[in-house]
């Protein structure tokens, strides 16, 4: 290959450089052979079959070292995971230790999931309350807002730490609307987008003093401040990792044989191609070579997960794409996802853990049939396929009737007569028509300040042991 | 000391563009904040070019912009500007990737936000399609909203918004989550939670970028701001009262 490259390309003389080719100066042609060709790709594949970040290990910097460090300083305050919170410790990238609180826990909702995908966040409540979670969902919060500038470039680096810090000090404070002490909430990060983002901007305000003054100053308007500083999360946590550290007293309470059921998983790119080395691996799941979340869930309960070769692809959502540019969207979930899910892992669900990605997997399906690309694949989220595990309502509860995706013939396969459920389903519309209607917690608690607002009194489950 | 000519485009009606303009162009990009945090080196290994989603579909590559912005090539910079930073998908397999730890999709964004900064009429055509989105998360904070998914708005994604038939109204307020019960929002969002985005809005830019782009929806974004903010000021007023 070298020889070649020697002899065919370098040796051109300076006079005989061709014009602009939008590939840089130092560019030269590898006149690659096909054969020559698969062998490099090959060699790319192997390498992101494995655990390949962990080259990066000694590389490499723990943001939080810096962030206690500006603690001690004095520049800012941590919102620590605490005793109230009753953390369960899980293994990230390089074997560093990350708090994963198990109760106690402000949602944080995503914007995509709540409008679109509303199985999802009631499935993670719904899981909450069996297990006996607490919890608060709250209207003071705005989504992040990084799906749109990831979309659409508006927006900037101090807008998106702002509302990052924004919402995570609103989580600090919540409790208090329920006479209980600051910090007792801690964030529950829905969406992937969300969480990559706000890892991202974590690490940009602890680097760059010039942003913190920055956003100081604003969130110092917004009476947004703990003691005159920024308060900063010491860790960040998707839900899929709560999921992931609950997952064997999810099991206890499971009733439906998922056991027949082969799974492939959609692991999001925001959720663990960002700040990479804050994502939990296990050994035990895929030897480590995948991030842990959805995959130990779904073996816990049982799932045969199949892993296949597009598996590090993303889902084609594109944020633009979605809106504006479609065939690219869809053409890529086909292709790259759905496709070789069904014709290469044979599976009957691909579970994904993120917003975007499930919405393009399940609704660009359909439009398959106009290119004779039909495929007929139950999309989901990790959550709802545990929720319904454990014998949640495939419409009330999980609200799958939101999805395009044929998840009646996943139903069937698990032995859940959806014919049924969806006449009990249609049958409680009757009843939300009449006003009688069910939800998961009181909704006078969603409300914390403003209009709207009734101090509760202190529910004793959640009361923990005062700062 | 060097002469430079403008740089046209020979199959293009577009005026030539001046090299002061490249070089201010360029200026942006490379003072932004996040410019050294996701820039590094290249080596043209291309590997993030061999992962990437959107070198399938478009004449796109990530290598490709890393090595035009580390070997300073204003042109291509300019040229990349126009249309291909708009293929990106926004995925991070190619930071994810890279061994220098480069982020050719972080390079993406401060492209896009110095494309917008400088009115770039290719950003305004790629974003149009974006205007509702825009519109949403600007006024009320949130990108998506119940009844901006219909049947007319995504008619490729097939017959049914709902495998069940009945009012969104309905089929809103039988989500067990109470935040949830809205059509014009994804959850109810207090009016507080608003004014407090205005601000950070305002503060950082974002609404100098929104006009940049769109100036009636910019117009309109301001509207809606004002109406909540009056909104909020009066429910102030009346607690104060209320308290006297």
């Amino acid at each position: 290959m070298s020889r070649r490259l020697t002899e065919e390309t370098m040796d051109k003389p300076e006079a005989a450089k061709p014009a602009y080719t939008g590939f840089g100066d130092e560019w030269k042609p590898s006149n690659l052979t096909p054969a020559e060709a698969r062998a490099a790709t090959s060699w790319v594949e192997a390498k992101i079959d494995k655990r390949s970040m962990l080259t990066r290990k000694d590389r490499v910097e723990d943001i939080r070292d810096a962030m206690w460090q500006l603690e001690k300083d004095g520049e800012i305050v941590v919102h620590r995971v605490d005793e109230r919170h009753q953390p369960v410790v899980a293994k990230t990238l390089y074997g560093w230790e990350k708090k994963i609180p198990t109760t106690n826990h402000w949602h944080h909702k995503s914007c995509g999931q709540c409008g679109n995908i509303p199985g999802y966040p009631s499935s993670v409540m719904w899981l909450m309350n069996e297990l006996d979670v607490a919890y608060i969902d709250e209207t003071d919060q705005t989504s992040c807002t990084a799906w749109n500038y990831h979309g659409s470039g508006i927006g900037n680096v101090v807008s998106l730490a702002a509302v990052f810090l924004r919402n995570f000090h609103q989580a600090y404070v919540s409790a208090k609307a329920q006479g209980l002490p600051e910090g007792t909430f801690y964030p529950l990060v829905h969406c992937g987008t969300s969480f990559g983002n706000y890892k991202e901007m974590r690490i940009f305000l602890m680097h760059s003093a010039e942003l913190r003054e920055e956003v100081k100053k604003i969130l110092g308007k917004l009476g947004r401040l703990v003691d005159g500083k920024l308060l900063i999360p010491e860790e960040i946590v998707h839900y899929s990792e709560w999921l992931h550290v609950m997952r064997d007293k999810i099991r206890e309470r499971q009733t439906i044989d998922v056991s027949g059921i082969r799974a492939t998983v959609h692991p999001a790119c925001h959720v663990y191609k960002m700040v990479p080395e804050d994502v939990i691996y296990d050994d035990s799941v895929l030897n480590g070579d995948r991030v842990a979340v959805s995959t130990g869930l779904l073996q816990t309960l049982g799932a045969e997960v199949v892993d296949y070769s597009t598996w590090y692809d993303c889902c084609g959502f594109g944020f633009r794409h979605i809106i504006g540019e479609r065939e690219f969207t869809r053409s890529f979930a086909i292709d790259r996802k759905i496709k070789v899910a069904v014709e290469e892992a044979k599976a009957d669900v691909m579970i994904g853990h993120d917003t975007g990605c499930i919405t393009t997997l399940d609704k660009n399906q359909w439009i398959g049939k106009a290119v004779d690309k039909v495929y007929a694949l139950p999309i989901m989220a990790d959550c709802q396929f545990a929720a319904l595990a454990l014998g949640a309502h495939p419409y009330k509860l999980a609200q799958l009737h939101w999805h395009a995706s044929p998840f009646e013939q996943l139903l069937e396969k698990l032995g859940i007569d959806w014919e049924k459920a969806k006449a009990e389903f249609e049958a409680y519309l009757e009843e939300v028509k009449a006003g009688r209607i069910e939800t998961l917690y009181d909704p006078k608690r969603a409300i914390t300040s403003g209009e709207g607002y009734v101090k509760p009194p202190v529910p004793a489950a959640i009361a923990g042991p005062a700062e | 000391m060097q002469e430079h000519t403008a740089i046209g485009d020979p199959v293009s009606a577009a005026p030539a563009v001046p090299y002061e303009k490249l070089e201010e162009v360029f200026d942006d990009i490379r003072s932004h904040l996040l410019y050294d945090h996701e820039l590094h080196g290249c080596l043209n290994c291309g590997i993030c070019t061999a992962t990437c989603p959107s070198a399938y579909y478009y004449d796109y590559s990530p290598r490709e912009i890393v090595q035009l912005l580390w070997t300073e090539n204003l042109e291509g910079i300019y040229d990349a500007m126009q249309e291909k930073i708009w293929a990106c998908a926004q995925c991070y397999t190619c930071a994810a990737r890279c061994p220098f730890e480069n982020s050719p999709g972080g390079l993406v964004m401060i492209m896009r936000e110095v494309a917008i900064k400088h009115g770039m009429q290719s950003a305004k055509d790629v974003l149009r399609p974006f205007s509702r989105v825009l519109l949403k998360v600007i006024s009320t904070g949130n990108q998506l909203a119940p009844n901006m998914i219909t049947r007319e708005a995504f008619p490729d994604w097939g017959p049914n918004v709902s495998k069940v038939d009945a009012p969104l109204n309905i089929l809103r307020k039988a989500i067990p989550v109470p935040t949830m019960h809205t059509m014009d929002t994804a959850w109810e969002v207090n009016l507080k939670t608003s004014v407090e985005l205005y601000t950070i809005w305002e503060a950082t830019g974002v609404l100098d970028q929104l006009e940049q782009v769109d100036e009636n929806l910019f117009d309109l974004v301001t509207d809606v701001m004002d109406e909540k903010r009056d909104e909020y000021n009066e429910w102030l007023e009346e607690q104060a009262d209320a308290g006297e």
